[in-house]
């Protein structure tokens, strides 16, 4: 199976033979449980939103056509998935704690280091989920998944100004929550609510 | 200053670079030229390389094998922890005695309130010459029946598989919940927390594996936000979370236990021997510092609140403060339980 492109393998899945299932979650599965990782910033719905993709995916196979994308299709899912999980609004507050469950530093990295490395990452974590859900959906897919603003502009259902006002809109503010905005490029550790 | 403008909002395409040739040329020739623009620039860089602090994180393994199981390409895997699946021996057997308990109980509700008759099928009429003389209540597979919970019996036997677990409370000043399923038709019992079937209902669900949704997570919010509200939860709930504690494989759930557990204790002290019991196999086994911790926290608050913590809570307590492996959080809280306790209770 590794050998076939994902257009082969969902033409397979279209025929109603789900084996190439395994193949194309490994291909895929990494990418879209971190998409909905840093979207939602809750371990237990991302792993929800992975499998009910998946399975969606596969369910609906027809639904993709040959020519697209299948990272495009998926992410359009998760996307789905994921806004609308936020718009229950009984889930906006279960965001899971980070404090002690990460893995422990790797023992080539110095503690200094490592603790600097955590407190970045809590910081970045807590600017994202500042952002609205759309600018953080667009910010999500650009940096951390390398689609196009076309792409993206598919999954959102906007145009492709409309992502790249947001991605502007999503940096500034990342910006003034990460970076200070001046020469000096300070951290600014109290900017975040 | 609309140049600027204009650019600005460029840059994050020149950091992806998806910019044209000539657009590129053009914003980085203006970069060089513009102070503002380039500190914006220098800041914009920054930020974009800071983003990549997020580590990626690896899909647990267990959920590719719930994918693969759910589309009936695999059976799921046993882990190293214990599941909550029944026997595979008696799966028919004991799901059979469930419909026929569960949906005795409508039959009964069925013939007390209502005059409808119902045309059996066959869609629950069991096999298998051990349960040949069961007499099972006959309803249409498609039929959606709510059922008072003081109208049931509130002993559920087996392990029957149920799904699309929902929770409603649909007017939270009347005292009354309901909780809908699908069992061989969709069955929704409403009535009271305080009522032993809903309470045993509940914890059923809290420990079934419902492939479906709701997870068990949100299960035990919904429990929680319930008994919580109502101040008098049954310790048959506490025992079911003790049990998810020690059962549960995501420590995401495993932590909602104990809080849960943490917030319903003041109101439950018969069951502070299986709480407390559970958090210490926690404290003393879990393989997570974060549940670890939380078991610690749980401890320290049962003791400040009144609740008694027996020898071998605060010998594990000392042992945890004395442990040169054990997480460093860890230790600290179990150092301050310590001295909460003997504050408390000074020796």
């Amino acid at each position: 199976m590794k050998h076939l492109s994902d257009q082969e393998l969902m033409r397979i899945v279209q025929g109603g033979d789900f084996s190439p299932a395994s193949e194309i979650y490994d291909r895929y599965s990494g990418r879209i449980y971190n998409f909905a990782l840093r979207f939602l910033k809750n371990a237990e719905a991302a792993e929800d939103a992975t499998q009910e993709v998946f399975v969606k995916m596969m369910k609906h196979a027809n639904q993709f056509q040959g020519d697209a994308k299948l990272s495009t299709w998926l992410f359009s899912i998760t996307a789905n998935w994921c806004r609308d999980y936020l718009r229950k609004s009984d889930n906006k507050a279960k965001e899971t704690e980070d404090v002690l469950v990460q893995l422990p530093a790797p023992s080539d990295q110095s503690p200094d280091r490592t603790l600097e490395q955590r407190e970045n990452e809590a910081l970045i974590k807590r600017a994202l989920q500042a952002l609205t859900p759309e600018q953080r959906e667009a910010i999500l897919l650009s940096r951390y998944q390398g689609l196009s603003y076309a792409e993206i502009a598919q999954i959102s259902g906007c145009s492709e100004g409309a992502v790249k006002t947001r991605v502007f809109r999503a940096m500034e503010t990342l910006k003034k929550a990460l970076v200070m905005d001046t020469r000096g490029g300070d951290r600014c550790l109290t900017a975040l609510p | 200053m609309s140049d600027c403008t204009a650019l600005r909002e460029s840059m994050p395409m020149l950091l992806t670079e998806s910019l044209d040739a000539a657009s590129r040329e053009t914003t980085h020739l203006h970069i060089e030229s513009c102070a503002a623009c380039s500190d914006e620039w220098n800041a914009l860089r920054e930020t974009w390389q800071l983003l990549d602090e997020v580590p990626v994180v690896e899909p647990p393994p267990r959920l590719k094998q719930r994918f693969l199981a759910e589309i009936g390409q695999v059976e799921t895997v046993a882990s190293n922890v214990v599941p909550f699946h029944r026997r595979p021996a008696t799966k028919w057997l004991t799901q059979a005695a469930a419909v026929v308990i569960i949906a005795g109980g409508s039959y009964f509700a069925g013939h007390r309130n209502t005059t409808n008759n119902v045309v059996p099928t066959h869609a629950n009429v069991l096999r298998g010459p051990e349960v040949t003389s069961i007499q099972p209540a006959a309803y249409s597979i498609a039929e959606t029946r709510t059922l008072n919970s003081k109208t049931l019996s509130p002993n559920i036997e087996g392990r029957p598989d149920i799904e699309n677990v929902q929770f409603v409370d649909a007017d939270p000043t009347d005292g009354q919940i309901s909780l809908g399923f699908d069992i061989t038709q969709h069955v929704t019992v409403s009535g009271a927390p305080s009522d032993k079937s809903m309470v045993r209902l509940l914890s059923y669900v809290m420990q079934s594996e419902d492939r479906v949704s709701p997870s068990r997570a949100r299960t035990i919010d919904w429990v929680r936000d319930t008994y919580t509200k109502t101040g008098n939860a049954d310790p048959e709930i506490a025992q079911a979370l003790a049990k998810v504690l020690r059962n549960e494989q995501h420590e995401g759930v495993r932590i909602k236990a104990i809080d849960t557990l943490n917030s319903l204790a003041p109101k439950v002290a018969v069951t502070a021997e299986p709480t407390r019991d559970a958090l210490i196999e926690a404290l003393k086994s879990d393989p997570n510092p974060a549940v670890r911790l939380k078991a610690v926290e749980a401890l320290a608050r049962m003791a400040s609140s009144g609740q008694q913590l027996d020898p071998e809570s605060i010998d594990m307590l000392r042992q945890k403060a004395n442990q040169n492996d054990e997480n460093l959080y860890v230790r600290v809280k179990a150092a301050e339980a310590l001295s909460t306790l003997s504050k408390i209770r000074p020796e």
